[in-house]
């Protein structure tokens, strides 16, 4: 499916990952293939997201607002007095660099390495994109035939985002439906 | 790190998502530095049982936490 992905479109699925290792999140979910198109600045699909007011920083926000971050919240911390960043020195120079990393069970690293696999519903969405760019007779899936498909599957964290804006799913399918065939 | 009379003013905060999110973070502080501590005991050679004392837990909550699945932590004892 992928060889007839535009280079825009392959750099969501890069980005995506990059985004979700960065999160520590050990998926690759409907969420970070938001937040991937969003980054893409000039591409049509991060053009029509600013527009609705889902920037990078926002769609981020919710994200860890839901999930909650994955590393641990030194802003928190600070309000009880602890200092997370001294914790982290002191833990470290003992247990050594990356000790207080979240550790998935059943495995010792912590940190995702390596490939990082899709969720399901991610997996649906770029499945999903394929027939939209199908449907509105393109040859090849661009980032903004994503942003359908994401839209399209609307269960995922991705939707959550921007129901949550109060943004009409509607309104932004037009949005990207026009900049595609524009 | 806020100075002290911010961090007073902010820890005894009546704001249920400050507070709740403090909680929240430090909980998830403590999860970290269990897992760690109880993985660098049976590295050290502890038994289930001792670390399950020093928690002050029983023996079979803190197996049933950490021993899932550990290949090179599963052995008999």
């Amino acid at each position: 499916m992928f060889e007839r992905f535009t280079t825009e479109a392959r750099q969501t699925v890069v980005l995506a990952q990059d985004q979700a290792r960065r999160l520590r999140h050990a998926h690759i979910g409907t969420e970070h293939l938001l937040l991937a198109l969003a980054q893409q600045e000039g591409t049509a699909s991060a053009t029509v997201l600013a527009a609705h007011g889902l920037t990078p920083q926002v769609i981020i926000d919710a994200i860890t607002a839901y999930v909650g971050p994955d590393d641990l919240d030194a802003e928190a911390l600070s309000t009880l007095g602890i200092d997370l960043a001294a914790v982290r020195t002191t833990v470290e120079a003992t247990f050594g660099p990356g000790a207080l990393h979240r550790r998935s069970p059943g495995r010792r690293e912590s940190v995702p390495s390596g490939h990082i696999p899709f969720t399901p519903r991610a997996r649906k969405v770029l499945e999903l994109s394929l027939r939209e760019a199908l449907a509105l007779e393109h040859r090849s899936i661009a980032d903004g035939h994503i942003l359908l498909g994401l839209l399209r599957e609307g269960d995922g964290l991705a939707a959550k985002v921007v129901y949550d804006r109060g943004l009409e799913p509607d309104g932004v399918r037009e949005d990207i439906t026009s900049a595609l065939t524009g | 790190m806020a100075d002290t009379v911010q961090v007073a003013a902010e820890a005894s905060s009546r704001d249920p998502s400050v507070g709740l999110r403090a909680v929240r973070a430090l909980r998830d502080l403590v999860e970290r530095l269990e897992a760690l501590q109880v993985d660098n005991a049976r590295d050290q050679g502890w038994t289930w049982e001792q670390i399950a004392q020093q928690l002050g837990v029983t023996r079979q909550a803190v197996h049933k936490k950490y021993a899932g699945g550990r290949g090179l932590l599963r052995r008999k004892d």
